[in-house]
């Protein structure tokens, strides 16, 4: 016989004893009828993937992944917790095709959820939250600390590490201070020579303001004279003859000189 | 023209001099004469004859009634006075001057002139030195001009801390930070009040700089200035006995920014014993619960 026989032959004798198979059953069941089976079943693929991700995060090295997912843990577990009072009234209800043992069954079942969404690991100490949960479900005012138990007395001893640490960080805000002390001295100076510049500048604004006044003058005297003396140039000999004049002497000089060399 | 000075002053003096031929002076072309003269002298260094020709063309000059050239002439004659020594001449030589310049209506030359001299009596006379500034200080602030003060008035105090009278210097920082005031320089005016202070302790009167920072804390300017807290601190200190206290407000950069001569003096503080001061508060009269005023 080849393989594909075997596997139809097998089908065929899982369809022929299906009645039997309680998981079958069960899930149908729970498909078409109860909503308290329903929401009971997904509780319960909750609590497991839940309790893979803790191990998980057991097994992992780097603490931030850890952490992220203890916290994911934690917030599954919170929402678990949420519900179960919802699946408490839901197990009330009278379903039909159900006996009263299995109603009762089902009621424990509930009850016994917190207990077990409570005991799936989440980083934090389990022995501790065993006393205070009770104390902390009861009533829901109380601050939850996370490690409560361990206050001790030893809780709040300074280990060496951390005495080192606040010396340091009393030796680094002394020098600090004292460098910041240095800017404020610089800063002073600087305040003083620019207010002191501030007052020469304001003394010297009035002076300025008079030298300006002066110097138009000056320069408006100094245009008027030169055009009166353009004027009283070209008067006297307008440019033209001027050149004319100074070309002559030129040309007298030169024969002058030639002559008496 | 000759030109020896020596008959170039002969000549301008018969010029000016009246007699039965000349009936007005001839100013104009003696002091010409005068001028070159003068300058003659002064380049061959026979200082005594050139301050009698600068004299006498500054007189020529006003009789021809240009007090400015007459006022540069009187300076001239003063300067060559200096290389003499000839002191009293010197000061007299520049208050003629700085009358002239005012005669012109320029102040701001006379008070330098009065500046100038006041400088060169500063080893020799520092008391007319010092009356010198404060005069030149007055003709600037008659004229409005209190900003073109402040030179002077620091030159004063300096002088009458040289001197060691202390309340005249306090006297004449108040005056400066008056005039600070009327300009509305208010950094210069609480380091007048802040060295005016400083003055009183060094001069060990501590009354007197309580009093003086009571005034001074009536001005608002003052009242919120960096200038007023070191004061403040530094009375503080005092009051406390505080020596160490002291000499720290004495280091700190408000005080090294004041004029060089107080920060000499602060630095030099305190004066004498400070713990006498601790128990001279005045005493109050024991609160009296009867007493409902």
């Amino acid at each position: 016989m080849s393989v594909i026989d075997i596997v139809f032959r097998l089908d065929d004798i899982c369809k022929k004893y299906e009645k039997y198979d309680v998981e079958k059953q069960r899930s149908l069941k729970t498909s078409s009828e109860d909503a308290f089976a329903r929401l009971f079943a997904s509780f319960e693929s909750q609590i497991e993937a839940a309790l893979q991700k803790s191990e998980m995060a057991a097994m992992e090295t780097s603490r931030a992944k850890v952490v992220a997912m203890n916290a994911e843990v934690r917030r599954v577990k919170a929402r678990l917790m949420e519900e179960v009072p919802k699946l408490q009234k839901l197990a009330q209800k009278k379903v039909k095709g159900i006996t009263k043992e299995e109603l009762e069954i089902r009621y424990d079942l509930v009850l016994a959820l917190p207990e077990r969404i409570r005991a799936i690991p989440d980083g934090t100490s389990s022995a501790a939250k065993q006393t205070g949960g009770w104390g902390a479900s009861a009533s829901k005012r109380n601050i939850k600390f996370d490690s409560d138990g361990h206050l001790g007395d030893d809780f709040f001893q300074q280990s060496e590490e951390s005495s080192q640490f606040r010396e340091e960080y009393e030796m680094r805000k002394l020098k600090q201070d004292q460098g910041l002390d240095v800017i404020s001295e610089g800063l002073d100076t600087l305040k003083n020579l620019a207010q002191d510049m501030n007052e020469e500048l304001d003394r010297q604004v009035p002076l300025i303001d008079e030298i300006d006044t002066k110097v138009d003058k000056a320069t408006s005297e100094l245009k008027n004279t030169n055009v009166k003396l353009k004027h009283k140039i070209t008067e006297i000999r307008s440019s033209q003859n001027m050149c004319i004049d100074i070309i002559l002497l030129c040309i007298l000089l030169g024969i002058a000189a030639y002559l008496y060399k | 023209m000759s030109s020896d000075p020596d008959k170039l002053i002969a000549k301008a003096d018969k010029l000016t001099k009246l007699s039965l031929t000349r009936w007005s002076a001839d100013w104009k072309s003696a002091t010409v004469l005068y001028e070159q003269a003068a300058n003659a002298f002064r380049l061959s260094k026979k200082h005594e004859k050139a301050k009698e020709a600068f004299e006498k063309a500054s007189k020529g000059q006003e009789m021809l009634s240009s007090p400015w050239d007459a006022a540069k002439h009187m300076e001239s004659a003063a300067t060559v006075a200096k290389e003499l020594g000839n002191w009293r001449e010197v000061a007299d030589f520049y208050r003629r001057a700085s009358e002239l310049y005012i005669e012109c209506g320029r102040s701001q030359p006379a008070s330098d002139a009065l500046a100038k001299g006041a400088r060169a009596l500063e080893d020799a006379l520092p008391e007319d030195a010092v009356k010198l500034y404060i005069d030149a200080c007055e003709t600037l602030e008659e004229d409005g001009k209190e900003q073109m003060a402040f030179d002077l008035y620091r030159a004063a105090a300096s002088v009458y801390l040289k001197l060691e009278k202390y309340t005249d210097a306090a006297t004449v920082l108040l005056r400066w930070a008056l005039a600070a005031d009327k300009c509305n320089a208010t950094h210069s005016q609480c380091k007048a009040y802040l060295s005016a202070i400083i003055v009183y302790l060094y001069a060990h009167d501590f009354q007197q700089a309580e009093k003086c920072h009571n005034d001074c804390c009536q001005i608002e300017a003052f009242l919120n200035s960096d200038q007023n807290r070191c004061a403040n601190r530094l009375l503080s200190a005092y009051s406390d006995g505080d020596v160490e206290e002291i000499k720290r407000v004495a280091q700190s950069s408000t005080i090294s920014n004041l004029d060089h001569a107080i920060i000499r003096h602060a630095r030099k503080l305190p004066m004498g014993d400070v713990t006498s001061l601790k128990g001279a508060a005045p005493e109050e009269e024991p609160l009296d619960e009867d007493d409902l005023t």
